[in-house]
């Protein structure tokens, strides 16, 4: 309740300030004459109005809508705020889209004074429609119609439906050429999400319109898409078949629309700011009987394109799917989808701004009609006490609920993943008491199903409920998983707790983290994981080479000669050699560590460290894979204790190419690091290593694909890229399989042990996201291609028209490196 | 700028304490150049030392904040190209800022949105595009070696070394947080 006080600053500032109004009342009181009130010009008073529009919930929406447009068409003679408006409505529509209904019933009502603002809008609302969808940016051109559709009401004859109508004949163009096709079935959600406003808008009158649209877009949208298996957020389990079904977002809504239809098209969720209340006789009277508009020609472009973000097909994912009373709209219910667009919208429009995201998603149910939701902060099981006509959805879930599907979209969602963690941060501080306990059920549970979550959501679990309590002093309720602690260290659940405590210690401290947990837990957090430095082990005289280690971080620590140093590193090898080791394997091994050991205070102490040495690593991880592999070995050993220390240390190996990424591929899938049989895939930041290595590849290869042409070199980065899938799916599919040679060995005769099924289950989950990664690469490579095969023509064509005075090159060059910083999206941060 | 003005304030730009110390600077700029031929140039409008900016200035860190957990953090945002941890101007232990320094202006512009005013060794932290790290910048300025807003500050923060080191009692100032030896401190490459 506490959220209803603290208003303002929503977008921008409300309009109603009770503190000021007493102070006034004070004044009156005094002697002194009131002080005149400097009242700001209308223009501004417009747009901090019009802004602020729906924030206030004590404030009923007609008068809101009535009073703004009044301001408005009163002062009609000021040319700024007439200059404005327009583009600031078209501005709110895609900037806060929660607020487009009520921006356009203001549009309507000022419609009933002064009809031309409804053509001034409508000149540069249609260009916009028409250049959003020729750019292929797909959710703007969804923004814009979902405002034009809130207009139907004053546009003549059929309205928007022509330009859906047009749409979905590109669509069928689209899906008959290829079975592949994504654009198509994006615009096929596109006209759907777009019908519900339109039915809202001009209530009764295009019903037959809507039932002949969705006949047409059945066919499409209950076809099973490709790909979209691979982006299931769960695995699919073999044996179980009553598993809920992943639902594709697009076959939701026909079914939840035909459901809605059969309804009369109650639409009960969405707001109608434009309808008054029956008393209002005059000013229902002049709605109906405003101007209507014809609504300027849009034209769609022949061939439609993908534009700048890769689509895929989206599945409809809850957090709170399945529990005994529905704090969220079912599956059934248009409500599910409308709300959940509008909410996915709001958030990845205003990434500037994660307050403001947050302030959104709390005050969401002002934004839809009232009795949508119930009351803010219910505590979940005062939702059992609630009398069946009234609603049972908790504000809070819809909104905790729309951020994890952002969260857990694959392959990526539209911003960094750590958007959309500060975003939940943000709701928390803003209404700790409301969202807190929300939070606190999604993750109890995505815990529960960790085991069959998809590994790189698993991945993504984890590293956001680590940032999260770092967030909120480590606070969690422990206790409750207390049994687990007991569980093999390779079950999905004792591995993600493990996984959480290194991320939870990696923005922390041991001791610190160690406080925070329950007895049982703490000896998970070794001690040498308290250790600000880990142990030399060439401090111990036992350790093999003992002596030479010491002397070589001696010299290392006093920077001496090259010289110096090589007679060490043949004293050793020549030992090696007489006890029967490997020699360049023993050198390398000290070497390592003894450059790590020096550099051990510090990332920054170490990296230095590997600047002075780098020639040494890398003349030692060129002579042979064992060797390599051993610089990475050294490495995990001498950080075990903070795997993620050992990880950045990688990675500027990689960086300096003293690694190569097969090296980290083949240490973390082949090489038997300890002797272990396969539980390493249960180890959180194995995973994240061969991830990111995977991520820094394909993210380049990305790079080298945008340029307008290929040389040698890049095809053979590609080749590169794709002979590293292959080596990542042929050590995991055997893993997967349980034909390891490792795991045959004790199979063999004894009876399938839990063990061998808990590492098949891990082979099997880290083979899925890697399939997934290789496919999506793929794709993006075919795209690639298309792309620039569009802009070598588009650059033939202009030169044809120039002329031969050459002056077309030019011009067809500063576009290409224009193109250029499109390229990497926001992939690199996942799993950091 | 960026086109119109958003109807939402941006977390991407840079603070006012940026702008105003550009503005001074080039307010004295302008005031020594006088009434010279010169000025004509300053009509045009200046070029943005922020346009590309690639690092950033960390504050409100605590003194016992290590490089590895601004790395694990900031890392959320994008590759780290290289950590400048801010020191003592004596003692050579870190006194609570940093500059970070990313690969694009894109993963800056997103570290000022998702991490400036965010938790990091439970202390809310600040993030301030910079134009870019030069040699010596790394050390406090203020008169006892650390920065400035620690000299008097009159609250007892436990994280920055307890209270203003101008106001506190002189024996307590030689609490070391780390030891660092006297090695030129390393830097990420």
């Amino acid at each position: 309740m506490a959220d209803y006080d603290r208003r303002g600053g929503g977008g921008g500032g409300s309009s109603y300030n009770p503190k000021k109004r007493r102070y006034r009342d004070d004044d009156e009181h005094d002697r002194r004459a009131p002080r005149r009130r400097f009242d700001a010009p209308p223009h501004v008073r417009v747009r901090k109005q019009l802004v602020a529009i729906a924030e206030n919930p004590m404030r009923p929406w007609h008068e809101e809508v009535q009073a703004i447009a009044t301001l408005f068409t009163d002062n009609w003679d000021d040319e700024l705020l007439r200059a404005n408006f327009v583009d600031l409505v078209l501005q709110l529509a895609v900037e806060q889209p929660l607020k487009t209904p009520f921006v356009a019933a203001v549009v309507l009502v000022a419609n009933t004074a002064r009809h031309e603002v409804v053509d001034l809008l409508l000149v540069k609302l249609a260009a916009l429609v028409q250049g959003k969808i020729g750019a292929g940016e797909w959710r703007e051109a969804k923004l814009y119609l979902k405002l034009l559709a809130c207009l139907q009401g004053c546009l003549e004859g059929e309205g928007v439906f022509p330009v859906l109508e047009e749409l979905f004949a590109r669509a069928v163009d689209l899906q008959t050429a290829s079975s592949e096709d994504t654009i198509g079935t994006e615009i096929v959600k596109i006209i759907l999400l777009t019908l519900p406003y339109i039915m809202v808008a001009a209530p009764g009158q295009w019903v037959q319109k809507a039932v002949d649209l969705m006949e047409k877009t059945e066919i499409i949208a209950s076809e099973p898409q490709t790909l979209q298996a691979l982006i299931e957020p769960y695995q699919p389990e073999a044996g179980e078949e009553n598993q809920p079904q992943p639902q594709s977002l697009i076959g939701l809504l026909q079914s939840q629309l035909q459901n809605e239809a059969n309804n009369g098209w109650a639409l009960s969720c969405l707001p109608r700011p434009w309808e008054f209340p029956i008393g209002e006789v005059e000013q229902r009277s002049k709605l109906d009987d405003a101007p209507k508009h014809a609504l300027p020609t849009i034209t769609i472009p022949e061939a439609v394109v993908a534009g700048p973000r890769p689509l895929f097909p989206e599945i409809y994912l809850s957090v709170y799917a399945g529990q005994d009373v529905e704090s969220v709209p079912p599956l059934t219910n248009i409500a599910a989808s409308l709300i959940r667009d509008a909410l996915l919208d709001t958030i990845n429009v205003l990434h500037f701004n994660r307050n403001i995201t947050a302030r959104h998603l709390i005050d969401l149910d002002c934004y839809f009609s009232p009795r949508t939701f119930a009351a803010r902060a219910t505590p979940f099981d005062k939702l059992r006490d609630i009398e069946p006509p009234k609603s049972t959805w908790k504000p809070e879930d819809v909104a905790v609920d729309a951020v994890f599907s952002q969260l857990f979209q694959l392959p990526t969602p539209e911003q960094k993943l750590v958007y959309y963690h500060s975003v939940l941060t943000e709701a928390c501080k803003l209404a700790p008491a409301a969202i807190a306990p929300s939070l606190g059920r999604a993750i109890r549970h995505l815990y529960r199903n960790t085991p069959r979550l998809d590994l790189e959501l698993a991945s993504r679990f984890m590293d956001w409920f680590a940032h999260h309590l770092s967030n909120f002093g480590f606070t969690w309720k422990w206790t409750e998983w207390v049994d687990d602690v007991y569980l093999p260290d390779a079950h999905p659940r004792k591995a993600f707790i493990a996984g959480a405590l290194d991320k939870e210690i990696r923005l922390s401290f041991a001791q610190r983290i160690k406080n925070t947990l329950p007895e049982p837990y703490k000896a998970m957090i070794s001690p040498a994981k308290e250790k600000d430095m880990p142990d030399f082990k060439f401090a111990n005289d036992d350790t093999p080479f003992a002596a030479e280690g010491r002397e070589i971080a001696g010299l290392l620590k006093r920077k001496a000669e090259d010289e110096e140093i090589d007679a060490v590193i043949e004293r050793i090898q020549s030992q090696a050699i007489d006890r029967e080791m490997d020699a360049l394997m023993a050198s390398t091994d000290v070497f390592v560590t003894c450059v790590l050991h020096v550099g051990s205070k510090s990332l920054s102490h170490v990296l230095a460290a590997i600047e002075r040495t780098k020639d040494r690593l890398a003349d030692a991880g060129a002579a042979s894979d064992a060797a390599r592999s051993q610089i990475i070995s050294a490495t995990m050993e001498y950080w075990s204790a903070h795997p993620g220390v050992a990880l950045s240390i990688i990675e500027k190996l990689l960086n300096y190419s003293i690694l190569t990424p097969e090296t980290v591929i083949n240490w973390a899938l082949l090489d038997q690091h300890g002797g272990a049989r396969g539980e390493t895939l249960s180890l959180a930041h194995v995973y994240e290593m061969v991830f990111n290595t995977v991520i820094k590849v394909t993210g380049r290869v990305r790079q080298l694909v945008a340029k307008p042409a290929l040389a040698a070199e890049d095809e053979d980065e590609i080749k590169a890229m794709r002979a590293l899938f292959a080596a990542i799916e042929d050590a995991l599919a055997s893993w997967a399989a349980g034909t390891k040679d490792e795991m045959m060995e004790t199979a063999e005769g004894e009876a399938d042990t839990d063990a061998d099924r808990l590492v098949r289950a891990w082979g099997a989950r880290w083979l899925r996201v890697f399939r997934r990664r290789a496919a999506i690469e793929e794709a993006f490579l075919v795209e690639a291609e298309k792309e620039r095969a569009r802009r070598a023509q588009a650059a033939a064509e202009r030169q044809a028209e120039v002329g031969e005075e050459g002056l077309g090159n030019g011009e067809a060059e500063a576009e290409v490196t224009a193109g250029l910083t499109q390229p990497m999206d926001a992939e690199g941060e996942e799993g950091a | 700028m960026r086109g119109p003005r958003a109807t939402v304030e941006r977390l991407d730009q840079p603070s006012a304490y940026f702008n105003s110390r550009n503005k001074r600077r080039r307010f004295d700029k302008e005031q020594r150049d006088g009434d010279d031929d010169t000025n004509m140039q300053n009509d045009q409008p200046e070029e943005d030392p922020l346009k590309d900016a690639t690092t950033l200035y960390v504050g409100n860190l605590s003194f016992y904040t290590t490089e590895e957990q601004v790395y694990e953090l900031f890392s959320k945002c994008g590759e780290i190209k290289r950590l400048v941890m801010g020191l003592d101007r004596f003692n050579k232990t870190p006194c609570g800022f940093c500059f970070v320094e990313y690969y694009t202006h894109q993963d800056a512009l997103d570290c000022m949105k998702y991490i400036g005013g965010t938790k990091l060794d439970e202390r809310i932290i600040r993030t301030d595009l910079d134009p870019g790290f030069t040699e010596g910048r790394q050390y406090g300025r203020g008169k006892s070696g650390g920065q400035v807003r620690d000299e008097y500050r009159e609250d007892f923060d436990e994280g920055r070394g307890g209270l203003g080191r101008a106001i506190q009692p002189p024996r307590s100032r030689d609490r070391e947080t780390r030891d660092f030896d006297d090695d030129p401190y390393g830097r990420l490459k």
